[in-house]
């Protein structure tokens, strides 16, 4: 017998729990077995995971590929920090923030939450222009929107600090906070997904045309999905910044955008259980690599990579993948538990 | 000394160097539906080649010391080379996948190339000589001009020119062409896919390897990231200029590098800085009005 | 009684314990990746001094020993890097030459309480205002190379007109101008027209343009950039025919890439040491053949030597505190005034952690060749405020 509709909501909303649950084991098994420094890579990964998730929503739903995430990215790492900063620091670095910002002091969950909404309202207002193109003249719209916000923010002296990197930011974003958001940002993105909104952005991903003469008004939809995408992309700039404790707009920029593009693909552009797994395992590949470079020590020896060999290995490991699996290691599949049926 | 011949000149040879860069991606794109984010790689790859690999801090000419009548025909077939190359060992497995798996292979592409030039040639600049005498001023219709800006516009028209002579007249263009309109339906016909495609690689390494020769007499030095910045731009440049037509990208590469030198030319100085920012507005507002290209061949509207 | 004994035998114990124990040197450095061809010579005169140290009996009487960790040039992974040291002991982090890369290190020293210091930052904010009270960096700060060259040619080329060309890529390049613009009025000269570019660049034939539609050709040209883009754009100023004095910061420094622009001349170069043995200061010279023979070649660039000195400098505030705790260090090194050093006289404050004056060698390149002409400390320290504009 066939899985009812009850079965099959289950069955999608086990989903997310699952991603969150191998996402605790993941954090537990760092905070307990690991020292302080793999402890500030995870949160680093789960940063990247609520980034990508974030990503997802928009690029996995729709099928255009936005290269101009990271200047969300951007926008609320440097809101998180406008906000939270000292006034003196402020006062000192960034003498032409407009008063109520240079004055502003506020606690630090507050600020991650109004990094996402004007990551978010800017969203709107590029969104409203992008996103009449399709294919890839939006995904170039997106590059150029991404190089704006890069030239703005790494020449804009009084405001941003410009190329000068912005410090003093107060570095909570441990493993916790940031599985928290990332936990968060998974089950948003089944919401999304799941909903009527996402459903219809599907249907037009699949064909435009067919989803157009369905009375889909796919604009409005890619303009949802762009909204939603952008809110989390904010917080997780502001969590990265607040995890370093340093801000420069080369962070934002194309190495960023390229790295986890890839971490997309590579794990399953079609799919959540993609987004988390490409980050989560190309992390741990990478972190692994890197600790090989220092040297394992094996009995007397101690055996270690060439230093640069990292970054060789990594992306033969990435187009091996996507040779040898197209569509990703979760080939747009998610994973997910059977209630009933077969 | 006149201005607007000046600005002329600048625009032209900028944009020639766009534009070459524009016209190899937009040849791969043509064939494979690809966006190969590797080409600024092969440049790179090009320049290092005329040096002799270490990561000591001062560069010893290799390839660079041979004459130029042997210098540029060489690193023409090495530019072909390595494109063919990567077409080999990583496009030819993906004829099959979507157009974003391909994008990030070949992002992955670049950065292995990347890295291994960093691991072979240290990440120090390196300092290379070539042609020094192509930086002497000429005087052009009133306009003091370096003999090599007027030798990179000449070479870009000389390129382009052959180009289309090769595309519009020889077998091997004609299956190029045939296959960039419809791939399939030209296999059908008989093109043999494999030669093309090759065919295609192999003209844009060269055209590489070409723009790696002008860069490197224009700048003197040989680094590790030259060829990011210009990738991007020729990338945005096929795309305005209308993806899968080879005239648009360097019409489109000409454009850039015109409005870029006026941009430099006549903006205030406290916003100079936002240079880019300007262009890349620019930008964004072209593909808004004309989304498909500003010369898009009618090929790409979809039939609806 | 007893706990007085008691007392007393732990403290002997942990004395002794203590008095055993190596001083440990953290070093949070690139070894690969594009910042690796800058860390790498300053680490390298780093090690050579702390093995005089220990060839000399060590510091308080413990030998010092170093640890690394690579910080593949990317900030997350300095931070990481930064950590792990920590975690290993370490007594004081050395950080990578660049202020954006050593921050994460250097914070994570600091909240540990550790001293840290910056390879070869010239940036302001490579110590307390960037990073905390026990940051430091060894360098001279940009604003000093501006303002040497700008005194300098005003005073000794009779240099009256100037053109400020900055490379906006990088905080470093603003700093010289910053030092330029403050300088070069006050010196008595004018500043006839200013431009910016990107490093990456392909060309500056729109900058070029600029310039040369001067009314005369500006005295000099000073070009706040590095390299690559800095020989790529000397390269491209001369083929136009463009003969002012380019004067620079010392980010140009080396002859490795004078290829880029051949036969170049009336070009000028402000750096703390000279690399070419001929110094005005003998010893200088002397450790310049030292580091050749350490390593198998001599310097690339005038950044080697602060990697020399800071070790210098901390062991001498480290003897003078009698600890290595850092509060005490730091209190040491603040108190230092014209302390003098191979390279000159080094200071300290408690508002700033760098030097805002510095005697240093006036480098010219002719015909292709450089060479030391003379040296220069300017007439007054570099202002705070104007450090930090």
């Amino acid at each position: 017998m066939a899985q009812t509709h009850k079965q099959k909501r289950l069955s999608a909303w086990s989903t997310p729990l699952l991603l969150i649950g191998i996402l605790v084991l993941f954090t537990l098994l760092v905070t307990f077995l690991g020292d302080n420094s793999l402890a500030r890579m995870a949160a680093q990964t789960l940063i990247r995971v609520t980034f990508v998730v974030g990503l997802w929503i928009f690029v996995g739903n729709s099928g255009i590929v936005s290269f101009g995430h990271a200047g969300y990215m951007a926008i609320g790492a440097y809101c998180s920090a406008w906000l939270t900063l000292r006034p003196q620091m402020k006062g000192m670095f960034l003498p032409d923030l407009w008063p109520f910002l240079a004055t502003a002091e506020w606690p630090v969950f507050p600020a991650a939450i109004v990094s996402g909404l004007l990551a978010a309202c800017v969203a709107m207002v590029s969104g409203a222009a992008i996103l009449r193109l399709s294919g890839i003249a939006a995904s170039i719209a997106t590059f150029a929107f991404l190089a704006i916000v890069y030239t703005v923010y790494s020449s804009w002296e009084g405001v941003t600090g410009a190329t000068s990197s912005v410090v003093g930011l107060t570095r909570y974003a441990d493993q916790w906070i940031t599985l928290g958001w990332a936990g968060a940002t998974i089950l948003a993105a089944t919401w999304y997904a799941n909903s009527a909104s996402g459903l219809a952005l599907r249907a037009s991903r699949e064909d435009e045309v067919a989803a157009d003469a369905s009375g889909i008004n796919m604009y409005r939809h890619r303009l949802i999905a762009l909204i939603v995408s952008a809110f989390f992309a904010g917080v997780s700039g502001a969590l990265f910044g607040h995890s370093l404790g340093v801000l420069n707009p080369s962070s934002f920029y194309l190495g960023l955008t390229f790295i986890t593009l890839a971490m997309l693909v590579v794990g399953g552009i079609g799919s959540l259980t993609g987004a988390v797994m490409g980050v989560l395992v190309l992390s741990i590949i990478i972190e692994a690599l890197v600790r090989m470079e220092r040297g394992l020590a094996i009995g007397e020896t101690t055996y270690a990579l060439p230093t640069g060999a990292q970054e060789i290995i990594i992306g033969v490991i990435m187009i091996l993948v996507l040779i040898l699996r197209p569509a990703g290691i979760t080939g747009g599949r998610e994973l997910r538990l059977r209630f009933g049926g077969r | 000394m006149n201005a607007i011949p000046q600005l002329l000149f600048d625009a032209l040879s900028l944009g020639g160097i766009y534009a070459m860069a524009a016209l190899g991606i937009a040849l791969i794109f043509g064939v494979m539906k690809l966006v190969n984010f590797a080409h600024g790689e092969y440049i790179a790859f090009c320049v290092f080649a005329l040096i002799v690999p270490s990561t000591d801090a001062v560069a010893v000419m290799f390839l660079g010391k041979a004459p130029a009548i042997i210098l540029i025909p060489v690193l023409l077939l090495i530019g072909a080379a390595i494109a063919v190359a990567s077409e080999f060992f990583v496009f030819r497995h993906m004829r099959n996948a979507t157009p974003v798996a391909m994008m990030i292979s070949s992002f992955a592409l670049g950065f292995v190339i990347q890295n291994t030039l960093l691991l072979i040639y240290s990440s120090r600049p390196k300092a290379i000589s070539l042609w020094p005498e192509l930086n002497q001023p000429v005087s052009v219709a009133g306009a003091s001009i370096p003999l090599l800006q007027i030798i990179v516009i000449l070479t870009t028209l000389l390129v382009v020119v052959t180009l289309a002579l090769l595309l519009k007249r020889t077998r091997i263009g004609l299956e190029m062409r045939a296959a960039a309109e419809n791939f399939t339906m030209a296999r059908l016909l008989g093109v043999r896919a494999n030669a093309v495609i090759t065919g295609a690689f192999a003209l844009s390494g060269a055209l590489a390897a070409a723009v790696a020769l002008i860069m490197v007499t224009q700048t003197g030095v040989a680094d590790i990231r030259m060829g990011g910045q210009i990738m991007l731009v020729a990338f945005i440049a096929t795309v305005i200029g209308g993806l899968g037509s080879l005239p648009g990208a360097v019409a489109a590469g000409f454009l850039i590098g015109a409005v870029s030198v006026i941009l430099q030319g006549f903006l205030p100085l406290e916003v100079r800085p936002f240079r880019d920012a300007f262009l890349y507005t620019l930008v964004i507002i072209s593909l808004l009005l004309r989304p498909n290209g500003l010369f898009a061949p009618k090929s790409t509207k979809p039939r609806v | 009684m007893k706990h007085f004994l008691t007392a007393t035998t732990i403290t002997l114990g942990l004395a002794t314990t203590a008095m055993a124990e190596d001083i440990t040197i953290g070093f949070a450095i690139a070894k690969s990746g594009w910042v690796e061809a800058y860390d790498a010579p300053a680490v390298a005169a780093a090690r050579i001094r702390i093995d005089e140290i220990n060839a000399n009996g060590g510091l308080l009487g413990n030998q010092l020993k170093w640890i690394e960790a690579d910080t593949k040039s990317d900030q997350a992974q300095s931070a990481s890097a930064g950590l792990q040291l920590v975690d290993e002991g370490a007594d004081m982090m050395i950080v990578s030459c660049d202020y954006d890369f050593g921050a994460p290190a250097a914070l994570a020293a600091e909240g540990a309480g550790l001293n840290s210091f910056f390879l070869c930052a010239e940036d302001i904010k490579a110590g307390i205002q960037g990073v905390g009270p026990n940051s430091f960096s060894a360098s001279v700060l940009a604003a000093v190379q501006g303002a040497t060259v700008a005194e300098w040619s005003a005073q000794e080329r009779d240099a009256k007109t100037g053109y400020v060309l900055l490379d906006t890529t990088i905080e470093y390049d603003k700093g010289i101008c910053t030092g330029f613009d403050w300088m070069f009025p006050k010196a008595g000269g004018e500043i006839v027209g200013r431009d910016t570019f990107l490093n990456g660049d392909a060309s500056i034939a729109s900058q070029i343009t600029r310039i040369k539609s001067l009314a005369e050709e500006p005295d000099v040209i000073m070009l706040c950039s590095y390299i690559p883009g800095a020989a790529s754009a000397v390269r491209q100023i001369r083929a136009a025919g463009i003969n002012s004095t380019i004067l620079n910061g010392s980010a140009v420094d080396g002859s490795y890439w004078l290829d880029a622009a051949p036969d170049l001349s009336n070009f000028i170069v402000p750096v703390q040491g000279s690399i070419y043995g001929d110094d005005t200061r003998p010893a200088v010279n002397e450790f310049r053949d030292a580091f050749e023979a350490a390593t198998g070649a001599g310097p690339s660039s005038t950044y080697a030597y602060p990697g020399y000195l800071l070790i210098d400098l901390w062991a001498k505030a480290v003897e003078r505190a009698g600890t290595v705790e850092a509060s005490a260090v730091t209190a040491e090194l603040e108190n230092m005034q014209n302390e003098p050093t191979v390279f000159g006289p080094r200071s300290f404050s408690d508002q700033i952690h760098h030097q805002n004056t510095a005697e240093m060698q006036i480098v010219e390149i002719t015909n292709g060749t450089p060479g030391v002409i003379g040296s220069f400390t300017i007439s007054e320290p570099v202002p705070l405020d104007v450090l930090l504009k």
